[in-house]
């Protein structure tokens, strides 16, 4: 953990710096955590409702950070979570089934006026989806942010051993899907 | 990275940026909306009390649900219990029993009552109780005197 961070979680414990800490903590993580989401759940509102949640349980659980893992690696967990609570708790209420979430996905994306991709991005996003759900978390953070493996088996709780092989998995159904609907 | 080249060649291919894009200014009002969102949290989950009283609750509690669970578990099964009642009939029983025969026994004078005995002594022998010597003796010096056991004796 670097000294920046550590000095950090510091202010963050000790109340009388919690909240000029804890604006520090958001202004440098916000991005990171709502790019993060965002590709999980493809639609800006949706996203936007899950970072705030991240934050408010990030506040309410500072003095539980019990420094095992790094800041980074805390944070990520918090807001992968986050996110996948909400994917299940809109499969409960549009009583999908429980993989089954990538129509509603399909609709956010392709109803979300801040998506910006060409054709060939859409069609990316569409062999994502077909995607079970861990495989899709793991490429999504492999190829896009291109998170180490080492990190990824903290932040998922999973060993590096699984995570490559649902990545590698991942790259060859994407692969395929793309060279189908060419 | 060279792996995916090789095994997937269209991905490979693709640009990595994610293609979504944030409305104006998101990011710089992301943190007085979330400062709105905390606030209104807080006023509705206001933070636990710290002292004494936070620790004391689940025992608090729990000694509360075992006096709960003795006045509507225990309490009634005692009060109902077939041996509790068997319990107040030996008693009332014996009461009457001593009642009844108390005026009976004073009645009775000491000449009836050592004949009494005797014949109780005698049928213990008859059906095999036999009394040894020193109890013999220890019932005599309790109950004759030496009078009446030299008459007794003489006759």
């Amino acid at each position: 953990m670097d000294e920046t961070n550590r000095d950090l979680i510091t202010s963050l414990k000790q109340e009388n710096t919690r909240d000029r800490a804890f604006n520090q903590l958001v202004k440098t993580y916000q991005e990171r955590l709502y790019w993060h989401i965002r590709k999980i759940l493809l639609n800006h509102d949706d996203t936007d409702d899950v970072l705030q949640n991240t934050f408010v349980k990030i506040w309410k659980n500072i003095e539980n950070f019990r420094e095992e893992s790094s800041l980074y690696t805390w944070l990520y967990r918090i807001a992968t979570n986050e996110a996948i609570t909400f994917l299940n708790s809109r499969k409960r209420r549009s009583l999908l089934p429980l993989n089954d979430v990538s129509d509603y996905l399909m609709e956010n994306l392709t109803s979300d006026p801040y998506f910006n991709g060409d054709e060939l991005q859409l069609k990316l996003q569409k062999a994502i989806l077909q995607l079970p759900e861990k495989q899709r978390l793991v490429f999504n953070m492999r190829y896009f942010d291109e998170i180490k493996y080492e990190e990824m088996s903290k932040i998922l709780d999973t060993s590096v051993g699984a995570l490559k092989a649902s990545y590698h998995h991942a790259a060859k159904k994407v692969e395929e899907y793309i060279k189908k609907s060419d | 990275m060279d792996e995916l080249k090789n095994n997937t060649p269209e991905l490979s291919k693709m640009k990595k940026e994610p293609p979504f894009n944030v409305p104006e200014n998101y990011f710089g009002d992301f943190s007085g909306r979330l400062h709105a969102k905390l606030e209104s949290e807080t006023n509705i989950y206001p933070k636990e009390k710290k002292g004494i009283i936070r620790y004391l609750k689940p025992a608090l509690g729990m000694a509360a649900s075992f006096a709960l669970i003795f006045m509507l578990v225990y309490w009634p099964i005692k009060s109902f219990l077939p041996d509790y009642m068997a319990e107040t009939n030996t008693v009332i029983e014996q009461e009457i029993e001593m009642d009844t025969y108390m005026p009976s026994l004073e009645r009775i004078d000491e000449n009836s009552f050592f004949t009494l005995m005797m014949e109780t002594i005698t049928g213990a022998e008859e059906t095999g109780e036999e009394l040894n010597d020193e109890e013999l003796l220890n019932y005599l010096s309790a109950n004759v005197s030496d009078y009446e056991l030299y008459m007794h004796t003489e006759n």
